[in-house]
């Protein structure tokens, strides 16, 4: 096994205890490269985890995540426009992560795109194939709070919209964020 | 002082009383006793202090020649390992007592390099992975939700969490040059 690595997502499951550990462990004590292979993961680990806390991924996230940001004293501010409907929102220099729960009823949906718009309806983004589970009843979309922060009072329109077998799409819901800019910065981008 | 042995070589030259291979013998086991530590204690100063205690117990036994084959050194030294981090989490009284008597000698074994990374990359290449795979790796690194709670959660089935993880990890290193 000595001359044979460990292939580098092994050693992360490895280090996440993903992973039966006594082999791996064998072949590490033995083995500088896979030694420094492993750091390298820690150190990445490290650094996700220290991304996580900042909040400046635009991402899909679930409930748990917000939990334990919440636990790990991550100030978490969301907002839960209805389909159809608006929300008034803001963030704060004391915000660390910003969420929006967007609401709908995700049975039988096969693939589903998150589209960001601006105040006119023009898709300025696109996330492809979110993760979802349609028992939960919406998704959290984590706007980044980098982005945020330096962002003009602005209206945002997010849509989910689902996408079929044969790639036709369709209106699930939309939601309209009116941001206001609480916050010392440019009136206008 | 440069001594290039194998393990054979080297737990023979501890026995013989050579100081550089005692040396020789922190330099290479103290990086790997430390990242054993950090997975088993999760946490740096008991990795340090578990470095330590092991690299004292395993000289100890190797001047006294307790190694009847010095080919399997590794193996040994993990074998301490695992009975040091049993014995660190019952208590740290023995701790004490060891490095008051071995600690000036051991500063070295703490020294270890750790990799420096870019977190301004790291972000990107995070933003650059598939939504699936970032919110995969976030559940799984941060949140440390298991394979099966994240399957649970995102409705899809434990070994494609798997596959997804798996993906994201080797993209991320490669987008990190490797060197993440």
């Amino acid at each position: 096994m000595k001359t044979e690595h460990v292939d580098s997502a092994v050693l992360a499951d490895y280090w996440l205890g993903l992973r039966a550990e006594e082999a791996i462990e064998e072949h590490l004590f033995a083995c500088d490269r896979c030694c420094d292979r492993l750091r390298e993961i820690v150190s990445l680990a490290e650094g996700i985890r220290q991304l996580a806390r900042k909040g400046s991924l635009r991402m899909i996230v679930p409930d748990t995540f917000l939990k334990r940001a919440t636990a790990d004293g991550v100030r978490v501010r969301q907002y839960a426009p209805p389909p159809g409907g608006s929300v008034e929102c803001t963030v704060t220099a004391e915000d660390d992560v910003l969420v929006g729960r967007l609401a709908a009823n995700l049975s039988g949906v096969w693939r589903l795109d998150l589209s960001l718009c601006n105040e006119a309806g023009v898709e300025q983004l696109r996330l492809q194939d979110i993760p979802f589970n349609s028992s939960t009843g919406d998704v959290i979309y984590q706007e980044s709070i980098t982005y945020l922060k330096a962002a003009p009072t602005n209206k945002m329109i997010a849509r989910l919209v689902t996408v079929d077998e044969v790639g036709s799409e369709q209106l699930l819901g939309e939601y309209t964020f009116n941001h206001t800019r609480s916050l010392p910065g440019p009136g206008a981008w | 002082m440069e001594i290039e042995l194998d393990n054979g070589g080297l737990v023979r030259q501890i026995q013989a009383g050579d100081r550089g291979a005692e040396a020789e013998l922190f330099r290479r086991m103290a990086p790997r006793i430390r990242l054993y530590g950090l997975r088993h204690l999760r946490d740096a100063y008991a990795a340090d202090d578990l470095t330590q205690q092991v690299l004292i117990t395993a000289l100890e036994a190797l001047r006294a020649g307790r190694l009847r084959e010095p080919e399997k050194l590794p193996s040994f030294v993990l074998g301490i390992s695992r009975v040091t981090v049993i014995e660190l989490r019952r208590t740290s009284q023995r701790r004490e007592r060891l490095l008051e008597t071995f600690g000036p000698d051991l500063a070295p074994a703490a020294q270890l390099p750790v990799p420096r990374l870019d977190h301004d990359q790291l972000e990107r290449c995070v933003q650059d992975l598939r939504e699936r795979e970032r919110t995969v790796v976030m559940m799984t690194f941060y949140d440390e939700q298991t394979g099966a709670e994240v399957a649970d959660l995102l409705g899809i089935s434990e070994a494609n969490v798997r596959v997804i993880r798996h993906r994201a990890i080797h993209q991320l290193r490669a987008c990190m040059g490797g060197t993440a």
